[in-house]
C-alpha cells in the first residue's frame, strides 16, 4: 500500500519536473510553425469555394467587379506617386533639421494565416518569405510585434502584448522616454515621470531607441494614469493602437543588414 | 488506433482554432477531444498528456495552460475513486478544472461553454466505445 501511494508521488514528481524543464525551453512558436502545412490546407477549401463560386456570377457583376477593381489601382498608383513625392519631402526636411528617419529598413507584406485563440490574439502566424527573426511588424494602425521564430514560408509574430516584448516609447514633441511592456490583455508604460505623465488618450509612439523599433509608429494609447504615492513614477496603462485581430495583410519591415 | 485518431482529430482541431480565430466563436476542438479520452479511460494518461503538452505549445507558447491540471487528473481520479468509490462527480469536477484553465489566457466565455459542451460527448461516446471493447 506504501508503495502504490509512493509510487503516486513519485510519478506526480517527475510531470512536475518535466514541466519545469520543458517550460524553460522557446518550444512554443516553433509548435504553431509546425502546423502551418495543417492551415494552409484547411484554407484549400475556401479557395476552392471562391473559385468555385466564380462560375456562378453572371458576366455583367463580374465586369463591374474588374472596373471598380482597376478604378482602385488608378487611385492607388496616385496615392503612390503623392507618397513618393512626400517621401522625398520628408526626407529632405528631416536631413535640413538633422532627424532620423526610418531609414535602414526593408518593408513588405505578409498574410495573417493564423491567431493564437485568445480574445487578444497575441501570437500571429503569417505566410510571408525573406524575412528574419525580430523584424518588426506593423499595420496600418500601429505597432503590432516582432517575427519570433520562422521557415521558409511561414513566420511567428510576438505581438507587442507579450510581457517579454519592451518598446521604447515617446510623445512626440516632449522629452518623455518610457518603456512600454505586454501585461497580456493590456500595455503597462514604465518610467514615466509624474511631471512628464502624458493625459489619458495621447498616443506613444516608437521612439527608436536602442534602433530595434523604427521611429515613429504609433504603438499604444493612454487609458489610464495613475499617481503612486510616495514614487517618482506614475503608474501608466494603455491599449495598443493597432487592431491586428482583424487584419488579413501587416506589414513587416525587415533590418537592412549594412556591409562591413 | 483511436488514440491515433483522436491525436490527430486534436491536431486538426488545433489548426482549425488557428485558422479561424477572428472569424467564429469556436470550442477548443483539442482539449475537448483529449480531455474526454482522458475521462473515459484514465489509463489514457499516456498518450493523452503528450496531446495535451502540444495543445498547449501550439496556441499559447507554454506548457502552464492546462496541462498541469490535466496531468493531475489521472492521480486524483485514482485517490478519488479508492476514497469515494468510482463516480460521475470527481470526473464532472475535474472536467470543469481543466477546462477553466482556459478563461485566464483569454479565452471568451462562450468558448469554454462550447468546449465543456463538446467534451461531455466525446466523453460518453468514447466511454461506450471503452466498455463495448471490453
Amino acid at each position: 500500500m506504501l508503495r502504490h501511494r509512493l509510487g503516486f508521488w513519485l510519478i506526480g514528481a517527475i510531470i512536475l519536473a518535466v514541466l519545469l524543464v520543458a517550460g524553460r525551453a522557446p518550444l512554443g512558436s516553433w509548435s504553431m510553425l509546425a502546423s502551418s502545412p495543417a492551415l494552409d490546407t484547411l484554407y484549400v477549401p475556401v479557395q476552392w469555394w471562391q473559385s468555385f463560386s466564380l462560375w456562378f456570377r453572371d458576366s455583367q457583376s463580374l465586369q463591374a467587379h474588374v472596373e471598380d477593381l482597376q478604378k482602385r489601382t488608378q487611385q492607388q498608383a496616385a496615392l503612390i506617386q503623392e507618397a513618393n513625392s512626400l517621401r522625398d519631402e520628408n526626407r529632405q526636411l528631416r536631413n535640413l533639421l538633422d532627424i532620423a528617419g526610418i531609414t535602414g529598413y526593408r518593408w513588405h507584406a505578409a498574410k495573417v494565416r493564423g491567431r493564437s485563440p485568445d480574445t487578444m490574439s497575441q501570437r500571429i502566424l503569417l505566410q510571408v518569405n525573406g524575412v528574419d527573426a525580430d523584424d518588426v511588424i506593423v499595420s496600418s494602425e500601429g505597432l503590432v510585434g516582432i517575427i519570433d521564430s520562422r521557415t521558409d514560408q511561414h513566420a511567428t509574430v510576438r505581438t507587442i502584448l507579450d510581457g517579454s516584448l519592451a518598446v521604447p516609447v515617446t510623445v512626440p514633441g516632449t522629452a518623455l522616454a518610457a518603456l512600454l511592456r505586454g501585461q497580456g490583455d493590456r500595455l503597462k508604460v514604465s518610467f514615466v515621470p509624474l511631471e512628464q505623465a502624458p493625459k489619458v488618450g495621447a498616443v506613444l509612439y516608437t521612439s527608436g531607441a536602442g534602433g530595434f523599433f523604427p521611429p515613429g509608429i504609433a504603438v499604444a494609447r493612454i487609458t489610464e494614469v495613475k499617481p503612486i504615492p510616495g514614487q517618482l513614477f506614475a503608474d501608466v496603462e494603455a491599449t495598443p493602437m493597432a487592431h491586428w485581430q482583424r487584419d488579413n495583410w501587416l506589414a513587416v519591415a525587415s533590418h537592412i543588414q549594412e556591409e562591413p | 488506433m483511436t488514440a491515433l485518431a483522436i491525436l490527430f482529430l486534436a491536431w486538426l482541431g488545433s489548426s482549425f482554432n488557428l485558422a479561424f480565430a477572428s472569424s467564429m466563436v469556436q470550442p477548443d476542438w483539442a482539449l475537448a477531444l483529449l480531455v474526454g479520452s482522458l475521462l473515459a479511460h484514465r489509463a489514457n494518461w499516456v498518450w493523452v498528456l503528450p496531446g495535451i503538452a502540444m495543445h498547449d505549445l501550439i496556441l499559447h507558447w507554454s506548457l502552464w495552460v492546462c496541462l498541469p491540471i490535466a496531468a493531475a487528473i489521472p492521480l486524483v481520479l485514482i485517490y478519488l475513486d479508492e476514497h469515494l468509490g468510482v463516480g460521475l462527480p470527481q470526473r464532472l469536477f475535474m472536467l470543469l478544472l481543466v477546462t477553466v484553465m482556459l478563461l485566464p489566457w483569454g479565452w471568451s466565455v462562450q468558448a469554454w461553454l462550447l468546449t465543456v459542451g463538446l467534451t461531455v460527448p466525446a466523453w460518453y461516446v468514447l466511454s461506450k466505445q471503452y466498455a463495448y471493447a471490453t
